[in-house]
């Protein structure tokens, strides 16, 4: 807390004497618009109704647009998924449309060591496609690689896929949604043959207990969190498994606060308890399930003793899990990153369904078994095509008879189109060893996102040639040769699919800024450039909608039956859809049928294995990293919301009192990949062995310059939930640096006041009202 | 739906004493008590009100027949406004003295007088209190933190307004007379009480600006409103809590005075004389209005402001003292408030009976900090 | 009593500070945020506590008693509406004297500045920006039937305890039903006993004001 200056002896009394005591005074207007200039003109006004750009709950609002076609608010929006309710992210969203941060014409330079300067969109398009040439023509079309987004719209991840096999014919293709929830689609895929969640969020309110694993709803998903309290309010038990006494363990029934990395021990545990106390559900598992029995063989052999001392928590509380869950008339799972951000990803996620599947809590009204996608489209992103092993509709790119529809719906020879690629961070890795040379990514920024930032650094540093699209410079685009300024998300229209796979449905609110182009656009005009201008004639969002309609008919994704007119009218449907009559299909399975040949549940054996970053005398805590409320993934958005920064200006170390820390110290945290100093926030509800540090920010305040990048196996996804640590006394506080702008433009400054405040936070949520600078 | 206009009621209504009687009908104030001072009932309150109204219009009648010469210099068709403006002076130190009668304004009142008349502050600040009438009263610097347009505005009606008072209040009352020698000039001499002040010729700069001083203020005045009254039809924020009678009848009189006002140069210098008796009537019945509206409306604020440069002056002189005059909160230590403030306010919450005084010794967020871990404590922890 | 207004649960509430973020977004509060939220169990819990306007009902609007200038209305159906622009001479005596710790002030533009219930949009029937937004039905504004179809059984309070005063609100507070009868404690510790100061004990921090026992 910032101390106010009493008159100090010896200096002049102000002739305005005025006091006011903390947290009655400051007014940080919204954005740093000032007071005068707030629009409060209710002429002309009108409502465009759309969906948040944010998180993967997918809240539905309306954009206040002035008489001159101008986003200038928000108005909440009574749409079944939300119900009129917002998060602070959501409410500050629209002050991004019209933000003095906007890039507004292509930045360019030969080199790195050269200033950008801004150029025509014909010389930067004209220098990116001479450069992808080059690079193909000497090393190889694979040399070239393309790395896409999950909060574009389905519309333009299917282009990047596109674009990559078609234009690029690269195998080099990944998408950031590779650090969110690869680990969830991973077990889907093996359990149910299908990637999304089984319920709606509807039939939360009518579970009776509500299982959530590494998932800290209350600041990622806070809209989400009205459905775990109907629940409640309607009887159900809430159970919360995370290291963290987050805003919803803080009051659940039963709090697991399990040491970091050992999911999959607690819930082969906890299946263990309900297979000895005979609450499997025998009927079920019988007529749904294969590989029950190597299964429960498993899981004989992690009594909770054992998986106690892993998991460091009390031996009871597992047995009271089983009971709970198990003993539920209807009982739901629903997970995220927590569990799904390790090296054993997969492995976590099969566990839980495990515990569902073995319980009967699948495909029914408020039983059943989810993942929470982190970023607006972490369901629609990933369904076709952006990933590397993936084409759209969920085909495999190494299914011949994937590979041959798609060919045919493209026009291309199956021989033209690349095999698998590899994962983001792979490709990171590729970069280093200059197997690939040149890369273009689009709504992405890996030097926040992507672990050991040192890597990540040393990888782009060697490509020859980086092109980023975005609509704020961040700090991987400020790295780049060239940057091509595209339009946020209320400048186009197009589809998200959200947690629940609901396609919804984002409409333009205003024109895009002068200089300004749609991501569609500029795919379009590089393919076209690249002579494959046949295969990219697409004017708007629903000319390519209407491709990936085609595309996606007769697989298990299917949007076939989705219209752009449907969604208006319906505010969202759930694929799979596979006719325009078709109502769309909230809640999976509910035919006892999974969509594997057989029908089936293929329960998957899970062995639980150690984080693959080992403790030491050296490095004996647990790092887990994170999200706070104000905050979303690399934050190039975020931290330019003057609310948001004023909110959580800057990341801590949450660390037990038991280190002898006081709050607001400086704090190193030391990994084997480096070291950085945060201040400290002294809170109980951490566990001792433990620390956290939220990653929205860039170096030196990075959590992500100290995490591992070590992926599991099979998803590819990096551990970044737990690595070893530890942390010593530290002289000063490492400052966040301003987000970086386009050259001659300095970050809107009235958005930047709190930015530099060494303090941390008053709790996780962010500074209090009355603590603000 | 419920419209803000209609629920609104003026000043708070209650069966509790309350600080303040309006002017609509409404208990009036009595503070059960008042340290030292005599009970105060509302209808005594009404009497004293009267009384000093009274008071004060008798020395403005006073004051106009002495000033006007034992009415020599009067000009009998001013008479309208010249008992408007006695009624006015009624008004004022009517609502006035109620307005002071009650606690929270009687304490500050006193308080800021008390600095007024220290002899130290005049010795050590002499030129604090000039120095906030100008900043506070003159330019209004606070209203520019509201925002700028509407700074920009008030400061058109506000010097309008003062030069228009400062031209018609003195002429009404017969205490300008403005003489010719030759009976229709162009040489002209002004004249307060009967002294000769200046001597002018009507057809140059300064006769002009004489002449039309009140054109000048009406066009001052014109702009000013207009602003406000396109705001008040515009604005979201605005529009919900205007209620007409307060917040749009001043801005109307405002511009019907200063519209008919230029209607009646124009008449006389283009039209002859035409319509002029017409626009004179509706200026007089407008003006008369707007003087005796005065005291009981939005306009009572030019009468209330100069308490802001009394509750400066009171807390600047506290913090002169030296540091020890600011109170700061029991729990975190942050400053409150001077101390002899705080203590004005707990006399004041005491004069209402508000049991709670002590409180102020806390800062508002440990307040509510408090509480918060008392409901923590005490009612429920966590969700059920 | 009570007719449409807002319910208060800090149960509830997460922490999230929509409620602050959209108290920004009123036209009436011109981009200005009022509403409050704590943290009062810093370093042991997430714990938070929204504070808007309760609204008081008896005593009425202890902030418009104590104003000097008459600037703090109170609406027929008992709101209490923050400074009226013209009036308000930036005294401060409604931001100390206020028991719930409401009101903010605006030092450079003298102007109290507190929640109003969102006027421009109850007027229109809309609920106040908080409680629309808040993510967690923490703010809940309706009447106490429409709160109780929601939340089966829930009751609730408006009455709190200062020292021997008891303040009875228009706006109320989620309680436990064995708690239902009690006013709620409004956290004013006990500060002295027979003439010694005995804050130290009773707050967080310890220690009294630099002047003791103005009284």
């Amino acid at each position: 807390m910032t101390a106010t200056d009493p008159a100090t002896p010896g200096r002049p009394v102000p002739l305005d004497p005025s006091l006011a005591p903390p947290g009655t005074r400051n007014f940080r207007d919204a954005g740093g618009i000032p007071a005068d200039r707030w629009h409060a003109d209710q002429n002309g006004e009108t409502l465009v109704p759309t969906h948040c750009c944010f998180c993967g709950v997918q809240c539905g609002m309306y954009l206040r647009v002035d008489r001159h076609g101008k986003v200038f608010g928000v108005e909440p929006r009574n749409h079944d998924i939300n119900r009129m309710r917002l998060c602070p992210k959501g409410i500050n969203a629209y002050q991004q449309v019209n933000h003095p941060d906007r890039l507004t014409a292509p930045l360019m330079r030969r080199n790195r060591d050269e200033e950008f300067r801004e150029v025509s969109w014909d010389e930067a398009l004209d220098h990116t496609v001479a450069e992808i040439r080059r690079i193909q023509a000497e090393y190889g079309n694979d040399a070239f690689g393309l790395l896409g987004g999950a909060s574009l719209y389905s519309e333009k991840t299917y282009l990047v896929g596109k674009f990559a096999r078609v234009a690029l014919r690269t195998r080099h293709v990944d998408y950031n949604g590779r650090l969110c929830m690869v680990s969830a689609a991973g077990a889907n895929k093996l359990a149910f043959g299908i990637d999304r969640a089984g319920n709606p969020f509807s039939d939360i309110l009518l579970t009776d207990c509500l299982l959530i694993a590494g998932s800290n709803v209350g600041e990622c998903f806070p809209v989400m969190t009205q459905y775990l309290w109907g629940a409640r309010d309607r009887g159900a038990s809430l159970i919360v498994v995370d290291p963290r006494e987050t805003a919803i363990a803080r009051t659940a029934d039963v709090h697991v606060a399990i040491r970091p990395g050992t999911d999959s021990a607690f819930f082969n545990a906890v299946l263990h308890v309900v297979v000895a106390e005979g609450l499997t559900d025998e009927a079920y598992l019988a007529a749904h399930t294969t590989g029950w029995d190597e299964v429960k063989r498993t899981v004989a052999d992690h009594p909770p003793a054992r998986s106690a001392e892993i998991c460091g928590v009390p031996e009871q509380q597992i047995v009271q899990v089983a009971r709970m869950f198990a003993g539920a008339d209807k009982a739901m799972a629903w997970h995220a990153r927590g569990v799904e951000h390790h090296s054993q990803g997969v492995e976590n996620c099969l566990s839980i369904i495990n515990l569902c599947a073995a319980t009967g809590n699948i495909g029914k009204p408020g039983a059943g078994y989810g993942t929470i996608t982190g970023q607006g489209n972490g369901q629609g992103g990933r369904e076709h095509g952006q990933k590397s092993d993936l084409l759209p509709g969920g085909r495999s790119i190494t299914n011949p008879e994937h590979r041959r529809q798609i060919c045919e719906i493209w026009g291309i020879d199956e021989t033209e189109l690349p095999p698998a690629g590899t994962s983001m961070m792979e490709m990171v890795w590729q970069m280093q060893r200059q197997e690939i040379r040149g890369l273009v990514g689009i709504c992405n920024n890996p030097f926040v996102s992507l672990p050991n930032y040192a890597t990540v650094k040393d990888g782009y540093d060697t490509l020859e040639f980086h092109a980023q699209f975005d609509f704020f410079l961040s700090e991987t685009a400020a790295n780049a040769h060239v940057v091509f300024p595209v339009t946020v998300w209320a400048e186009d229209e197009g589809v998200m699919a959200n947690a629940e796979a609901r396609v919804v449905k984002h409409n333009k609110a205003q024109e895009p800024p002068a200089g300004v182009r749609t991501d569609t656009w500029v795919i379009c005009e590089l393919a076209k450039r690249l002579g494959a201008g046949d295969k990219f004639a697409f004017p708007d969002s629903r000319s390519v909608f209407e491709e990936l309609r085609i595309a996606s008919a007769g697989t298990v994704n299917d949007y076939y039956g989705i219209t752009y007119e449907r969604l208006e009218e319906t505010g969202g449907i759930a694929w799979p859809c596979p006719s325009t009559d078709h109502p769309g299909t909230p809640r999976l399975f509910e035919n006892g049928r999974t969509y594997h040949p057989d029908g089936k549940i293929h329960m998957q054996v899970v062995e639980w294995h150690p984080p693959m970053d080992p403790y030491s005398e050296e490095y004996p805590l647990s790092l887990t990293t994170g999200r706070t409320v104000a905050h979303f993934l690399s934050g190039n958005q975020t931290r330019r919301l003057g609310a948001l920064v004023e909110q959580t200006p800057r990341p801590w170390v949450e660390v037990h009192p038991s280190h002898g820390f006081r709050n607001g110290e400086p704090v190193r945290v030391v990994t084997r990949r480096g070291s950085e100093v945060f201040p400290a926030l002294v809170t109980e509800a951490i566990r001792p062995d433990t620390v956290f540090v939220p990653y929205h920010w860039p170096v030196p305040t990075a959590a992500n310059a100290l995490t591992i990048d070590a992926l599991d196996p099979r998803s590819k996804i990096p551990e970044y939930k737990v690595c070893a640590a530890r942390i010593e006394a530290a002289e000063r506080i490492d400052e966040v640096p301003a987000p970086p702008t386009a050259p001659g433009h300095q970050a809107y400054p009235e958005t930047q006041v709190s930015r530099t405040d060494p303090l941390p936070p008053t709790s996780p949520q962010g500074r209090g009202t009355a603590e603000r600078s | 739906m419920r419209l803000y206009r209609d629920r609104v009621t003026e000043p708070p209504q209650t069966a509790e004493p309350t600080p303040v009687p309006g002017p609509a009908p409404g208990p009036a104030p009595g503070p059960a008590a008042a340290d030292g001072t005599t009970p105060q009932t509302p209808a005594a309150v009404r009497r004293r009100a009267a009384l000093t109204g009274a008071a004060v219009s008798a020395l403005l009648i006073l004051a106009i027949v002495l000033g006007s010469r034992l009415l020599r210099d009067f000009d009998s068709a001013l008479l309208p406004y010249a008992v408007a403006t006695v009624f006015l002076a009624f008004g004022v130190a009517y609502r006035y003295t109620v307005w002071i009668s009650a606690p929270g304004a009687r304490r500050l009142f006193r308080q800021g007088w008390r600095s007024f008349f220290s002899a130290a502050n005049f010795r050590t600040a002499p030129t604090a209190l000039p120095k906030m009438i100008a900043t506070y009263l003159g330019f209004q610097k606070f209203l520019g933190a509201r925002s700028h347009a509407r700074w920009a505005a008030h400061q058109l009606i506000f010097w309008g307004c003062l030069l228009a008072a400062a031209i018609t209040f003195p002429l009404t009352w017969g205490w300008f007379t403005f003489t010719s020698d030759s009976g229709s000039g162009p040489g002209y001499e002004m004249r307060i009480w009967g002294f000769k002040i200046i001597g002018f010729d009507a057809l140059n700069a300064v006769g002009w600006l004489m002449f039309h001083g009140l054109d000048i203020a009406a066009v001052l005045v014109i702009a000013g409103a207009s602003y406000f009254l396109w705001r008040r039809m515009k604005d979201r924020g605005a529009i919900t809590g205007q209620r007409f009678a307060y917040d749009l009848v001043p801005l109307i009189a405002l511009i019907v005075i200063s519209v008919t006002g230029l209607l009646l140069t124009f008449s006389s210098i283009f039209l002859h004389g035409g319509g002029y008796e017409f626009l004179a009537i509706l200026h007089m019945v407008t003006v008369v209005f707007t003087l005796i509206y005065i005291p009981f409306g939005k306009f009572f604020h030019i009468v209330q402001r100069p308490a802001a440069v009394g509750m400066q002056l009171f807390k600047y002189t506290a913090r002169r003292k030296d540091d020890d005059e600011i109170l700061t909160c029991r729990r975190c230590h942050e400053p409150i408030d001077t101390a002899p403030y705080v203590e004005n306010l707990q006399g004041t919450m005491r004069d209402l009976d508000l049991g709670f005084d002590t409180w102020t010794e806390y800062c508002p967020r440990c307040k509510r900090v408090l509480r918060g871990t008392a409901y923590l404590d005490h009612v429920k922890k966590g969700f059920n | 009593m009570m007719g449409r207004t807002i319910f208060i649960d800090p149960g509830r509430c997460i922490g999230c500070q929509a409620c602050v973020s959209a108290c920004r977004e009123c036209d009436s509060h011109r981009g200005k945020s009022m509403i409050h939220l704590d943290y009062p169990d810093e370093g042991h819990s997430v714990a938070s506590l929204p504070t808007v306007c309760m609204h008081c009902e008896d005593p009425v609007a202890p902030c418009a008693e104590v104003c000097p200038a008459d600037a703090i209305l109170v609406t027929a159906d008992g709101v209490v509406q923050q400074a009226d622009t013209t009036r308000c001479i930036g005294c401060a005596n409604c931001v100390n004297a206020c028991p719930f710790g409401v009101p903010k002030i605006d030092l450079q533009a003298k102007l109290q500045m507190k929640c109003n219930l969102c006027y421009d949009r109850t007027a229109y029937g809309l609920a106040p920006m908080c409680a629309t937004v808040c993510p967690t039905g923490a703010l809940f504004y309706g009447t106490l039937d429409e709160l109780r179809a929601e939340r089966p059984g829930v009751q609730v309070a408006d009455s709190f305890t200062f020292g021997s005063t008891t303040v009875s609100t228009g706006v109320a507070m989620v309680v436990p039903a064995d708690k239902v009868q009690w006013p709620v404690p409004g956290g004013l510790p006990v500060v002295e006993i027979n003439g010694r100061d005995v804050s130290e004990a009773n707050s967080n921090k310890g220690g009294g004001g630099r002047r003791e026992g103005v009284r």
